[in-house]
């Protein structure tokens, strides 16, 4: 009789935790998604309620006249496919150099394979730090150029180390049996390596992605030209230097002055850009999370 | 097969085996050239680059000059940057804005894991942990940006404060706010994410250990206290001694976006002081000493903590 009232507290207090622990859970959805989602409804809603800022639930008034004015701006589109360049460029030189620096790490009759991996170690411990990697853009002349951008993007030790543990798992009999078939080791890789290595490759690539996308310091000190300069620099402008007004670049003369009140303001304007900026991460992260979680794992094991 | 014609075979085979080793390997190292010259130029370089910390370097002066045109002045930078009232004022607010990081960013994706580990609706679970995952993905910029517009003059959160008739403030303009603002960007974008490990971690813990704990009458509190807690024990240490070595190493990214002239004295940190005076003001000597001197103590940093966690855990990097 007693045991059974023991139970049954527990029961009860573990239902009562079960309770808070979900609220919190709730809270903190809530605390990731919802900026996002303000923004979004904010941007939607017609210029008289965006003002006021107070639409919490649904847009009020539904209005895309901002997209439509935004998606007019040229400067927007340069940026806009300057950064899908710098992605498509450096994620593919990135999977190139690494898989084939990888490759070489996990071959078992490598000579000198200390030295290579010690080479690889000491830049994870020490560097140079930004000026002299900045002064040596500049004196290679590639200062104001793609390249400052994609060269030094083009390779990671980290994902060379990824890709490399990854190899290891590839069992040795293949190559050796491939090798008996008189293949040379780019043959190897080619044809052995790289079909069976996607997972890897797709991991790593998505980081890189991910990380271009939203890349904008190195950007700010190596690129000046804003014909060359990617999204992120041109957000900044917008969003947190504001010494761009967008509604001042979009909306004609006549409608800043003709109306005050009804008009697109620029704070609407900001999170227009927000959402056409992010729009392809929030449609591909639930896709690209998979393989995020993945990374990390192989990363701790390395650890 | 007589001795010396078996010994010859051997040779040759030998031989065969030795010339296909070496040809395997100029195909290997040719592999690994085009890393190799990229890793050497954009890590190696700079690496050597630091030298100019013990110079006065000029501006369109070569990297490599060893010659006469090379003014050497010592440790005259790192004695100009210790003695300078910059000194005390960056070490101050990173160290404030590191503890507030260790005490927030570090915790949260512990508790975080802990707390959702204790879920059982496996879709609920997986609904919430994709949502944290969300701020990851949106740029620094964007955050950084959603931010001051909801906490601008006209922005929401005045609105919302104006309600309980607290006057509207620039908040990103006053010193004593800016901690509080940075931290809750930086927690908000990275907790989700650095919760990752913890997940995989828990996820890697035997089962059987719980049953075994509910079958003797363990309560909920005691399972996680004696068996996720110490099963995360290990990954826990290794974070924390890579956090503390990182302790000087603030989210530059973010204060660049985030910190004003008018709040330096709380927001003026080693990564913005590099960036204004090195790269927009070309003091290059003299930043590149700060960043030197700032990376040794960072080091000093890990190599103690690592010692301190092997001690306390057992657990360490090295």
């Amino acid at each position: 009789m007693n045991i059974l009232k023991r139970e049954r507290s527990i029961n009860l207090g573990s239902k009562v935790a079960d309770i808070i622990i979900y609220i919190i859970a709730a809270i903190s959805a809530l605390i990731t998604l919802y900026p996002i989602y303000y923004v979004l409804i904010l941007s939607l809603s017609s210029p008289e309620h965006a003002i006021t800022m107070q639409v919490f639930w649904l847009p009020k008034g539904f209005y895309l006249e901002g997209y439509k004015r935004l998606l007019s701006d040229r400067q927007l589109w340069v940026s806009y496919s300057n950064t899908i360049f710098y992605a498509v460029c450096e994620t593919i030189l990135m999977l190139v150099v690494s898989t084939m620096a990888a490759y070489t790490l996990s071959s078992k009759h490598l000579k000198g394979r200390k030295v290579l991996n010690y080479f690889l170690l000491i830049p994870m411990y020490f560097s140079g730090g930004i000026i002299p990697l900045f002064l040596l853009v500049l004196q290679l002349g590639i200062y104001n150029t793609p390249w400052a951008l994609i060269l030094p993007g083009a390779v990671s030790i980290w994902y060379i180390i990824l890709i490399k543990s990854y190899f290891g798992t590839i069992p040795e009999s293949l190559r050796e049996a491939a090798e008996l078939d008189g293949a040379n080791s780019y043959q190897v890789l080619w044809n052995v390596f790289l079909p069976t290595s996607k997972p890897i490759l797709a991991v790593v690539a998505l980081y890189k992605i991910v990380g271009v996308w939203n890349g904008w310091f190195r950007a700010s000190i190596f690129i000046i030209d804003s014909k060359w300069q990617p999204l992120q620099i041109y957000l900044r402008r917008v969003l947190v230097e504001q010494d761009i007004d967008l509604s001042q670049e979009l909306l004609t003369a006549e409608e800043l002055m003709a109306d005050q009140v009804n008009r697109l303001s620029n704070n609407q304007f900001k999170y227009t850009i927000i959402i056409v900026s992010s729009l392809p991460m929030l449609i591909a992260y639930p896709y690209f999370q998979k393989f995020f979680v993945k990374g990390v794992m192989l990363g701790s094991l390395k650890e | 097969m007589d001795r010396t014609k078996k010994h010859a075979f051997s040779n040759k085979k030998d031989r065969k085996r030795n010339s296909y080793y070496l040809r395997e390997n100029l195909e290997l190292y040719s592999l690994f050239l085009p890393a190799a010259v990229l890793i050497i130029l954009f890590c190696y370089i700079p690496m050597w680059g630091v030298v100019i910390a013990f110079q006065d370097y000029l501006a369109g002066n070569s990297l490599f000059a060893l010659d006469g045109s090379v003014q050497w002045v010592g440790l005259k930078h790192f004695k100009r940057f210790i003695s300078s009232i910059y000194f005390n004022r960056l070490i101050g607010n990173t160290l404030r804005l590191s503890a507030l990081d260790l005490i927030f960013g570090f915790t949260t994706p512990i508790v975080f894991a802990l707390l959702l580990n204790e879920i059982n609706k496996q879709r609920y679970k997986k609904f919430v942990q994709t949502a944290s995952y969300l701020p990851y993905f949106i740029s620094t910029v964007v955050a950084a940006g959603m931010m001051l517009s909801f906490i601008e003059v006209n922005g929401v959160f005045n609105i919302i404060l104006g309600v309980f008739g607290i006057p509207a403030k620039e908040y990103i303009a006053y010193p004593e706010y800016y901690p509080v603002i940075y931290t809750i960007v930086n927690v908000w974008k990275s907790f989700g994410f650095n919760s990752i490990l913890y997940f995989s971690t828990i996820s890697s813990i035997d089962p059987v250990l719980y049953e075994s704990a509910k079958i003797d009458g363990a309560t909920r509190w005691q399972q996680m206290w004696h068996i996720t807690l110490p099963g995360i024990k290990f990954i826990i240490a290794v974070q924390l001694v890579l956090q503390i070595g990182r302790v000087l190493d603030t989210n530059t990214d973010l204060a660049l976006l985030l910190y004003r002239s008018s709040t330096y004295s709380t927001s003026d940190v080693i990564g913005t002081y590099i960036y204004r005076e090195g790269i927009q003001g070309g003091k290059y000597s003299y930043t590149t000493a700060v960043g030197l001197f700032m990376s040794l103590i960072g080091f000093i940093l890990t190599f103690i903590t690592n010692k301190i966690s092997n001690k306390l855990t057992g657990y360490g990097m090295w």
